[in-house]
């Protein structure tokens, strides 16, 4: 008896150490590339290090939460392009995420249906961009969406003439407005704001330049997403679509009763990786604009990335992250409040 | 899988990376910037250097590389040049990691943050040539009454007029005062090509302001809102309305200069530099330089800027890169620059011989006389980019505005800067 | 009827092929205008045909630091995808197959790391790198990525998958843990590990923001953060379009390489079994 109840217990340890030593890289590389430079960067964010030595010196003071307050309260440069990177993120999140899927389900469901000639093909082309690296992909729109591109040349194909997309900072909604006929910010609208941008900035919509990002985000993602559809579309029993088409249902029914509740996990993990992407858009600002017209294109990433790097002003630079780390952490988790389904908890 | 093949395979990359680390592990965290030994100084050893600088074009790019070479044959040491895509961020990046560039142009804007934090190596002093260089440009490199940095050369805006557009419209003399310049503008504004254009920031407009009797900084106080800024900046709008005048982004160019280059603008405001540019790029172009016209009331003004070499206390090759200065400060190889890519030698007897063998663009020095340094205020480098971001919107933007914003910037930078 | 469901068909295909042709034509302008002139690029963006073919900006491309970018971009990716592909199956397997103490843990905290957005780590990993004494060193730009949360996450969910009696059949032959790992079940786990290293490949390769913080010297750059200097900032050449395109396509080629060599793989993992 006692011999194989500490045979089995060794067996237990022997299998304990392999599994630590088994995960033992991983977690390394884990601690030391993500928790403690976390750490670390959480003190520059309280210091006031100028970027010359390190950050633990003698010369490096805490200064509480300065950074913050400087960025978050205090009416001033830094507070306004925080609002004015947040404003044009936030936009930037609400076209891209449906636009991405809903394109992503739209061409998944037609490249699913049976008998499709050329299926592969049409497969391959879609998910293609989104092998590629965002440097060429912003090259091909910066060339796409320049004043003499592609873009430009068909709509003067149409006889009209178009906007000289990176240069232009005019907030569509505006344009939309002033179409309408509304010129000018009612004072309601100008008079007050929130960090440091007017309200009537914050109705501004997406500028003329971030469209043109925006139509880049959705062209290189919406492969990948409909990769991700497709084995939830196939993984529909055909036999529940069959008995809704013999009840009469026709084409859209069958989506909305049928269809659409059974990717209802897919569409879920698709909106949040989604929602964690777009908020991160950092490359293509870097390539394309540089936040570019009038801080239109500004985004928080690329804002902590210039605020330390190009300004020396790390504290404020790794405040800024944390911020943006603060509102994507929020916003998944209300996101899984509002749409959370308990059918598919792990 | 074969287990020899896999644990081999499995050795291999271990050790790979193992080798990698402790081979390529440079400097181990960071320095502190320390002041330099005096054997440090005195010694210059063989390590190489690093130039990193921001160049205004091929000829720049080239004649740097070329004088970098001429040191290297002269004194043994290799310089590598690093041409950068935006020089301030990767020299802070430099700073931050602690590997700076042994040798750097700094501008006056830049030059007071690292002055400040005391990273800079105080050399001009030791060299001979120390009181070679204008009084003007001295001071621009002086903190707390420490010459600090050797100013490299200097430039200033003037008037570059495309000679073969300007006959062709029958005009004569070249614009005195603004009423002739939009006159003038008008008239060359023909058949796809604009009659003026100007870069689209604070160093390609503030001369205007100054033209118009009005100031940037007086003393503690930013003057940016001052009814005579706001009529110039609204003088610069009312010719980008009347579409005499454009901006580089409107023509689809990286900078005036380009512009003017491939004649898309008949006359532009810019510096010296771009006699290099042209020279180079586009030596078809036939063009004149005149002084800037005077303003409304008379007043000449114009803008000067200039760069400094800069040296980290903690280069490696201290003595090296100080030597790498004096070389580059002499005045032989300034007017070597000089005649590369157009800038005024720093070095007033170089200066001289400036003006006589370039007859043609004695407008430059003689401007100096009444130049503006371009503004220089510690910690200013976000305030003047938001600015620069306004200005660049002039044509659809409030010029009352658009000065409003960078004035409370800019003084809120000045308060905490006291 | 038969009518109507043909004119469905076709305009199914239509706009099939329109989409086609929106994902595929920027890459053959791409390809045609890397081969056209300055002016030819600007004059004609439609076309991805050449009026004249001119190899210039492919020779610019060569004068450029090319063929040490592309060293430095092979360096990273098989660095990197290697450690992925040995590391993340290690680890994904103990999460999946062994049972130790506080594994559980373990495995949240790893699920908690895939939520942390890449992004918000730029700056402390420049900060750690250079605590390290590894920023602007080759180890510098591989350490940081050499492992990574997702890549677990699939690999254990891909043991979890393998039947327990494979490996109860390899104990009882004597085989160890690691023996069993490495000679019985890694083996059969050769598509989840294709799916892994295409995947590590393609995210390594592509990088830029990683690459950009993690060194400052021009010879460590990689095709991503060297081409983008021909973009962004000082020396952006301006509508020089058929140079950055020549360099946007010669980078692109090597990752549609092992796209559509291993194709089916990330086709078949996205859609399970179905008859073509």
């Amino acid at each position: 008896m006692i011999p194989a109840r500490r045979g089995r217990s060794a067996a237990r340890r022997r299998e304990a150490a392999a599994g630590w030593l088994m995960s033992a890289p991983v977690i390394v590389v884990l601690v030391v590339f993500l928790v403690a430079p976390i750490l670390m960067a959480a003190w520059v964010s309280i210091s006031d290090w100028t970027g010359i030595g390190s950050p633990f010196s003698s010369g490096v003071h805490n200064v509480g939460l300065a950074n913050y307050k400087a960025l978050l309260s205090t009416s001033g440069l830094p507070q306004q392009q925080l609002g004015e990177s947040l404003r044009n993120n936030l936009y930037y999140v609400i076209l891209v995420v449906p636009l991405q899927t809903a394109l992503a389900l739209g061409l998944a469901l037609i490249v699913s249906r049976k008998r499709l000639a050329g299926r592969g093909f049409f497969r391959t082309a879609y998910y293609f961009p989104s092998i590629t690296s965002s440097v060429a992909v912003s090259i091909l729109f910066l060339y796409i969406f320049g004043t003499t591109g592609v873009v430009n040349a068909l709509i003067s194909n149409v006889g009209l003439h178009g906007p000289n997309w990176f240069n232009d900072p005019d907030g569509i909604l505006h344009l939309l407005l002033s179409g309408l006929g509304v010129t000018h910010a009612p004072s309601a609208l100008a008079d007050h704001g929130f960090l440091g941008q007017p309200w009537w900035e914050w109705l501004a919509g997406p500028s003329v330049a971030m469209i043109a990002i925006i139509a880049l985000a959705i062209w290189t993602t919406s492969g990948t997403f409909m990769l991700i559809f497709l084995p939830a579309i196939y993984a529909i029993p055909a036999d529940l679509e069959e008995a809704a088409t013999m009840d009469g249902a026709n084409a859209w029914q069958r989506f909305r009763s049928v269809t659409l509740p059974m990717l209802r996990p897919t569409l879920f993990l698709v909106l949040t990786l989604g929602l964690i992407s777009t908020w991160q858009v950092f490359d293509q600002i870097y390539l394309m604009s540089q936040g570019n017209p009038a801080g239109t294109t500004l985004t928080p990433a690329y804002l902590a990335y210039v605020t330390s790097f190009g300004n020396q002003q790390w504290g404020q630079g790794a405040a800024i992250a944390f911020i943006l780390f603060a509102i994507i952490v929020v916003l998944t988790i209300a996101q899984r409040l509002i749409i959370s389904d308990r059918r598919d908890t792990a | 899988m074969k287990r020899k093949t896999a644990l081999t395979a499995l050795t291999a990359l271990t050790a790979g990376l193992v080798t990698l680390t402790t081979a390529c592990s440079s400097s181990n965290g960071f320095s502190s910037g320390t002041s330099p030994s005096a054997t440090q100084r005195a010694k210059a050893s063989k390590t190489p250097l690093t130039l990193m600088f921001g160049s205004s074009g091929t000829a720049e790019t080239n004649a740097v590389q070329a004088a970098a070479k001429a040191f290297t044959k002269q004194s043994g040491i290799g310089v590598q040049v690093i041409p950068a895509s935006n020089l301030t961020q990767q020299v802070a990046q430099g700073f931050a990691g602690g590997q700076p560039p042994d040798l750097f142009y700094l501008d006056p804007l830049t030059f007071q943050s690292y002055a400040k934090d005391g990273v800079l190596d105080a050399y001009p002093a030791s060299l001979p040539n120390a009181s070679g260089f204008s009084p003007a440009l001295q001071q621009a490199f002086t903190y707390q009454s420490t010459f600090t940095c050797d100013p490299k050369d200097a430039s200033t805006l003037a008037l570059y007029i495309n000679t073969a557009d300007w006959a062709a419209a029958g005009l004569g003399a070249p614009p005195a005062n603004w009423s002739q310049l939009q006159a003038d503008a008008k008239k060359l504004t023909t058949g796809g090509r604009v009659g003026l254009v100007i870069d689209q920031t604070h160093s390609g407009m503030d001369e205007f302001f100054y033209q118009n009797g009005g100031t940037v900084l007086d003393g503690d106080q930013v003057q940016l809102d001052s009814p005579q800024d706001v009529q110039a900046l609204t003088f610069l709008k009312s010719m980008l309305t009347q579409g005499i005048m454009k901006l580089p982004s409107q023509l689809n160019a990286g900078f005036s200069g380009q512009a003017f280059g491939e004649n898309k603008a008949a006359m532009d405001i810019i510096g010296n530099w771009e006699n290099g540019e042209l020279q180079t790029d586009y030596p078809n172009v036939k063009f004149k330089v005149y002084p800037l016209p005077t303003g409304p009331s008379g007043t000449r003004a114009t803008l000067s800027f200039t760069n400094c070499w800069g040296v980290p206390k903690q280069s490696k090759n201290l003595a090296g890169a100080i030597d790498f200065v004096k070389f580059l400060t002499g005045a032989q190889q300034e007017m070597t620059f000089a005649k590369a890519f157009g800038v005024i030698p720093s070095l007033e007897t170089a200066q001289t011989q400036y003006t006589q063998t370039f007859p043609q663009y004695a407008t430059f020095v003689q401007e100096l006389s009444y130049a503006h340094p371009d503004i220089a205020i510690a910690g200013a480098t976000q305030a003047l980019g938001a600015f620069d971001s306004a200005l660049a919107q002039l044509a659809s933007g409030n010029p009352a505005t658009i000065l409003k914003t960078a004035q409370t910037n800019l003084q809120a930078v000045v308060n905490q800067d006291k | 009827m038969r009518r109507r469901r043909l004119w469905k068909r076709g305009l199914m295909y239509l706009v099939l092929a329109l989409f086609a042709v929106i994902y595929i034509y920027p890459f053959l302008l791409d390809v045609g205008t890397a081969f056209k002139t300055d002016a030819d690029a600007t004059a004609h963006p439609l076309s991805p045909v050449p009026s004249h073919w001119v190899l210039a900006a492919f020779s610019e491309l060569g004068q450029q630091d090319f063929p040490r970018w592309l060293m430095n971009s092979v360096i990273v990716a098989v660095f990197v995808t290697a450690g992925r592909v040995l590391f993340d199956s290690m680890a994904g397997y103990a999460l999946a197959r062994l049972r130790f103490r506080g594994r559980g843990a373990l495995f949240s905290a790893i699920i908690a790391v895939m939520a942390v957005p890449g992004v918000v780590l730029l700056i402390p990993t420049f900060l750690i790198l250079k605590q390290l004494g590894v920023y602007n060193t080759y180890p510098g730009l591989v350490l940081p990525l050499l492992t990574d949360a997702a890549g677990v996450f699939i690999m254990r969910q891909f043991f979890l998958s393998v039947h327990p009696s494979i490996e109860e059949a390899a104990r009882i032959d004597g085989a160890g843990i690691f023996r069993t790992y490495w000679s019985v079940v890694l083996p059969m786990a050769r598509p989840a590990l294709l799916t892994l290293t295409i995947l590590s490949f393609q995210g390594s390769w592509n990088n830029f923001s990683m690459v950009l913080v993690a060194h400052q010297s021009p010879s460590l750059d990689t095709l991503t953060t060297g081409v983008g200097r021909l973009v962004s900032g000082q020396l952006g050449a301006g509508t020089q379009y058929p140079l950055q395109l020549a360099a946007a396509m010669a980078m692109t080629v090597p990752v549609a390489i092992v796209f559509f060599v291993f194709q089916k793989y990330i086709m078949r993992t996205g859609e399970g079994a179905v008859k073509e």
